[in-house]
């Protein structure tokens, strides 16, 4: 197939995702901005009763160890945190989309969630060592959605990764990235961007998605978020949950010292924090697939 | 076939011929394989980070997620297998440790694994026979109790023993 029509396949099948739930859509484009109250989330949420139901199911599994239970959405809310509720929201929507397997990176069925979740545990966490404020909720989100273009661009690299990563390996190619774009002629930040696009996300997320492989090329007021994702997808496949083939054959852009400051201890401490965390989130999310 | 699987920190060992024991999606991390010849018996520790001081509590509660509490522990597991106390005569293994491109110091968690396994291996007067560790891509570790072979596999990658 040449490059054009591969091109036009990609975009058909970014057209043929599924979208995101209105839910899903509303608490994004509310929580993506800066001035944002607790309330309006907890609002919106009264007003998806499936989504309340899902939401009261997490806040009370085991994983979250409460010794009595919750039954007000208030109450729930508060306790979950906006970054919880999103996560609930987009998990809820996007399960087939995120949960298929990733043949063309050879990833089996749910790593790609894996690797969404641990990146935005970890871009939250590295969103508190930020030299400037930076919404760490919003960094989460970011972390959650920064792969979206993986689930698209998979089925146009099948068979690909024996050669992509001897070509890495050889040093006839520089990344995984370029090793896309060499083979499709698009890479997984444009197909998520596009996709990005298409879902109508805010302009912040979509920005990270685009350049959280280059963030030096996102704009200038949101280069801390998009590197904050950056540093947190670098975190998931040091801990193991990468996408497949890929993983850990990208570049470590070191401008994050600029906008961030962690020293040795302090990421080792941050790597052991993720794990836990992660381990208590995918824990208590999965009982969303248990309705 | 009995097969134990250990998640991040988990340590074990066996010495039933039909058990393996496998690690998954080793990135930073490093897995240490000790293998007893005489005894027949297999143990293995995922390592995530060099040094125990930096959360006391979590040492405590998994120590197999250091390497400086990990490798003694392993080599306790060991013995209480059977084996020769402070790992006489066993042969010892190294996989993982693996970096993103371009890494600088603060971010090749890897190579501060495997300093810090070395030197405490050092301290029992013990060092790897082989290793398959650094570079920029994951690897699953099993290992057969009945063969003693240590296999190694990568997504893209042919499966490989060390």
């Amino acid at each position: 197939m040449t490059t054009s029509n591969q091109h036009a396949e990609i975009a058909r099948a970014i057209q043929a995702a599924p979208l995101l739930s209105p839910i899903a859509n509303q608490l994004l484009q509310v929580t993506a901005r800066a001035d944002h109250e607790m309330k309006e989330i907890i609002d919106l949420v009264k007003c998806d009763s499936l989504l309340t139901a899902r939401i009261l199911r997490v806040v009370n599994s085991a994983a979250m160890g409460l010794v009595h239970q919750i039954s007000s959405v208030d109450h729930a809310v508060s306790y979950l945190g906006e970054r919880l509720v999103v996560g609930i929201a987009i998990a809820e929507c996007t399960n087939e989309f995120f949960g298929k397997p990733l043949e063309g990176y050879e990833g089996e069925s749910g790593q790609l969630w894996r690797h969404e979740l641990f990146t935005a545990i970890a871009s939250r966490a590295v969103a508190r060592h930020a030299r400037a404020p930076l919404p760490a909720d919003l960094a989460f989100t970011a972390g959650l959605l920064h792969d979206i273009g993986k689930a698209i661009l998979s089925e146009f690299l099948r068979g690909t990764s024996n050669e992509l990563v001897a070509d890495i390996a050889q040093g006839n190619t520089t990344d995984y990235l370029t090793g896309e774009q060499e083979r499709v002629g698009l890479d997984h930040s444009e197909v998520g961007f596009e996709l990005s696009q298409h879902w109508k996300l805010p302009e912040s997320l979509r920005q990270v998605i685009r350049h959280h492989h280059h963030p030096d090329a996102a704009e200038i007021t949101l280069r801390p978020l998009v590197y904050a994702v950056h540093l947190g997808d670098i975190l998931a496949m040091m801990g193991g949950h990468g996408t497949g083939s890929d993983s850990m054959k990208y570049h470590l852009q070191q401008g994050y010292t600029d906008h961030f400051t962690i020293s040795k201890d302090e990421l080792a401490l941050l790597l052991l924090e993720c794990n836990e965390e992660f381990r208590k989130v995918e824990s208590s999310l999965a009982s969303i697939k248990e309705t | 076939m009995s097969q134990m699987v250990l998640g991040i920190g988990d340590l074990g060992a066996s010495n039933q011929p039909d058990a393996e024991i496998k690690t998954y999606a080793l990135g930073s991390c490093i897995a240490v394989v000790l293998l007893d010849p005489q005894t027949r018996t297999v143990g293995m520790v995922h390592v995530a980070l060099p040094e125990s001081k930096i959360n006391l509590i979590k040492a405590k509660e998994k120590p197999g997620y250091f390497a400086d509490t990990g490798v003694p522990l392993l080599l306790q597991e060991m013995a209480r297998h059977g084996c020769q106390p402070k790992g006489k005569g066993l042969i010892i293994k190294l996989a993982g440790g693996a970096a993103i491109m371009d890494h600088n110091d603060t971010f090749n968690i890897g190579k501060r694994n495997l300093l810090a396994i070395k030197k405490i291996l050092w301290s029992y007067g013990l060092g790897p026979r082989s290793e398959d560790v650094g570079g920029t891509f994951s690897r699953t570790v099993s290992v057969s109790v009945k063969t003693g072979e240590v296999i190694l596999s990568s997504p893209g990658r042919p499966n490989w023993k060390i």
